[in-house]
């Protein structure tokens, strides 16, 4: 916060591209590692320690933990994009008083969705999937997760504001030091305290705790610009406004993931048991690795090819994403190498179960089946929001998550059963790659076109 | 003596420009109005497009912004992208304390009185004019029908204060915002040019 920072910096539009990228994409990377790794070794556990009836137990959650998280960055992102606003402007006040209402209003939307989901935790679970077998896993591990929800919305709040107010790195050490504290809390409470499920919810809660204190120590520290005082807590209708209007868009973004989540789970407990939710609990954790990291490399594209398109540097603009493509082709060719040649160790990693593992293997294969095109897929949609045409990036992002999804998942397993599950997922991925590629193609050739008329001028 | 600023916020087809203009013409130092986004785009590298395209704009209402955040809720590369209207704003506003640290001018629009609020001597002045006269106006510089100036005239204004609220935290138009607000058509130009020009003599001491 101490150091004045230039609008842009410089080398974005000379430096070499390559260079460029590594030192964008490789700290978003490690962050977005992080973060899937938390949720990995949170299932690692469960299914070593609990058994494989908790891993379905736990994947019936899903759709209510994004829904917990939808809430929680529904304000966090939104103070967050006004903070490094008044930031840039040197505004320490209204920063201040930014910070303060974020707080308050985790606080509130924190309390306020625990409460209710509290109420009627039972009903939504079962809604969400839940049978007589899972529902008291999915129940205890929510309970203690609910509880500790308010303390969940701001450290993510805090992160955000972190990551805006000139800190990256202490928010991506932040989300580090949860993974590590989670890992080591994890084994003690399941296997030395005996707690089940319940250690698992436990230590997440208190990992997320320790680097709360940590988070508001930093926001404590005299020698910076923006941090807690007094008066800075009263909700002002102004920051209160922006704050939802800027983070009504990841939350729909997050609560319409949650959907596909309970459609997949629903479809998959009717026609595969039980079993075959937690299968999809364990291939989620492993998809999802490769996915954040492809985002990590997405964000670091971000602004290269934003400013390069900016600035007409048409070759640059080519280069970053002909590189950013290679890379993300190869990060997914890599997840789908190990994951269709060794299915059934990456499934071991989660459970003992054979059953589940053999469930788990099937949902695996079909999963990965397009994983190395859909790289490809996710670093086009970021392009066209990096220079601008945000209406392209959604539609594209739309096609794989939501748009062909949904239905498929509702008129597949009609006549495939479990399989027509699992198979909606690749075939989404299939046609967005082909809207992607459409997209992208009459887009270069409106490039080519522009160029050949600035050319004639 | 140090370099003196006056900003002027106004309606469109109030006279803003013009009233800027000719003040600066008068008092002999530099006026700024479209021409911030020109060097705003020279100094950045970027197209001067991008600059218009986010000119006293904002994105800011329900689902404007959806897909800036499609992705991810952890989506930091969105404060780096450069294209954004708050991106842009940041370069704008850069070039704008630095255009006022080298000397006096005067700056039409742009939040600059918000950019510029810890300037020792700035005068912040807000113009506006008849709705009949300011309809006129439109009609005569864009050459559009009564319906179409209407139009534009609302649309330029909703968008103006969305912008100024937005980026200024303050309320477009109202009284607390500036030093003077004045009514252009009471006066007519060249008066209310003078008019403020005496008010900016004795209020920043010019002589």
């Amino acid at each position: 916060m101490k150091r004045e920072k230039s609008s842009i910096p410089l080398g974005l539009g000379t430096e070499n591209i390559g260079k460029l990228l590594a030192q964008y994409a490789i700290p978003a990377i490690i962050a977005m590692t992080a973060a899937s790794l938390y949720n990995i070794t949170d299932s690692i556990f469960i299914g070593h320690g609990v058994g494989a009836m908790a891993l379905s137990g736990l994947a019936i959650t899903f759709p209510l933990m994004n829904l917990a998280a939808a809430f929680g960055s529904l304000v966090g992102m939104g103070g967050a994009a006004s903070l490094s606003l008044r930031l840039g402007q040197k505004d320490y006040d209204s920063a201040n008083n930014i910070l303060g209402n974020v707080l308050m209003l985790n606080l509130i939307i924190g309390v306020s969705f625990s409460i209710i989901a509290l109420l009627f935790l039972d009903p939504i679970l079962y809604f969400f999937g839940a049978s007589r077998q899972t529902l008291p896993y999915a129940h205890d591990f929510m309970t203690i997760i609910l509880l500790g929800n308010v303390i969940t919305h701001m450290y993510m709040g805090m992160n955000a504001l972190l990551r805006s107010s000139g800190h990256p790195q202490k928010s991506m050490f932040a989300t580090i030091f949860t993974v590590l504290i989670n890992l080591a809390l994890n084994p003690l409470f399941i296997f030395g305290f005996g707690w089940g499920i319940r250690g698992s919810a436990t230590a997440t809660v208190i990992s997320q705790f320790v680097v709360l204190m940590w988070q508001i120590s930093l926001f404590n520290n005299k020698n910076n610009f923006i941090r807690f005082k007094k008066g800075i807590y009263r909700l002002k209708s102004n920051i209160v406004k922006d704050a939802f209007a800027i983070g009504m868009s990841p939350f729909l973004m997050n609560a319409a993931s949650c959907i596909i989540v309970v459609l997949i789970n629903r479809g998959l407990i009717r026609y595969g048991g039980d079993l075959a939710v937690g299968a999809y609990g364990i291939v989620n954790r492993v998809a999802f690795l490769f996915i954040m990291i492809v985002m990590g490399l997405n964000q670091g594209m971000q602004p290269i090819a934003g400013y390069n398109y900016g600035a007409k540097l048409q070759s640059r603009v080519n280069d970053v994403l002909k590189k950013s493509i290679i890379i993300a082709t190869l990060i997914m060719i890599v997840g789908f190498t190990i994951v269709e040649l060794f299915p059934r160790a990456i499934a071991s990693i989660f459970t003992k179960d054979n059953e589940l593992t053999e469930q788990a293997v099937i949902g695996l294969r079909y999963i990965f089946m397009f994983y190395p095109l859909v790289g490809f897929q996710m670093v086009v949609s970021t392009f066209f929001q990096s220079i601008g045409m945000a209406k392209k990036a959604i539609f594209i992002s739309l096609t794989r998550q939501i748009l062909f999804l949904i239905p498929l998942l509702i008129i597949l397993p009609e006549y495939l059963s479990v399989t027509g599950v699992w198979i909606s997922m690749p075939i989404a991925d299939f046609i967005s790659v082909i809207v992607a590629s459409c997209l992208l193609y009459v887009q270069y050739r409106q490039f080519k076109k522009n160029h050949f008329k600035s050319e004639i001028e | 003596m140090e370099n003196y600023i006056i900003n002027i916020g106004r309606q469109l087809g109030s006279g803003g420009h013009t009233i800027g203009e000719k003040l600066s013409g008068q008092l002999n130092i530099a006026y700024y109005d479209k021409e911030l986004l020109q060097i705003a785009s020279q100094e950045s590298g970027l197209g001067k497009e991008f600059f218009e395209r986010a000119d006293e704009k904002t994105n800011i209402h329900l689902f404007g912004d959806f897909v800036g955040w499609f992705s991810s809720s952890m989506n930091q590369g969105y404060f780096n992208n450069y294209l954004r209207n708050e991106s842009l704003f940041q370069i704008q506003s850069d070039v704008i304390r630095q255009l006022a640290d080298r000397q006096s001018c005067i700056f039409v629009g742009r939040c600059a009185d918000y950019i510029l609020r810890d300037h020792p001597r700035c005068l912040n002045i807000f113009i506006t004019a008849r709705f009949e006269d300011r309809l006129q106006r439109i009609i005569k510089k864009e050459k559009i029908s009564s319906e179409k100036a209407k139009e534009v005239i609302e649309r330029t204004d909703k968008q103006r204060s969305g912008y100024y609220n937005y980026y200024s935290n303050k309320v477009w138009g109202m009284s607390t915002s500036y030093h003077l607000c004045i009514n252009s058509s009471l006066l007519g130009i060249d008066e209310t040019v003078a008019y403020i020009r005496s008010f900016a003599e004795k209020s920043l001491k010019l002589t």
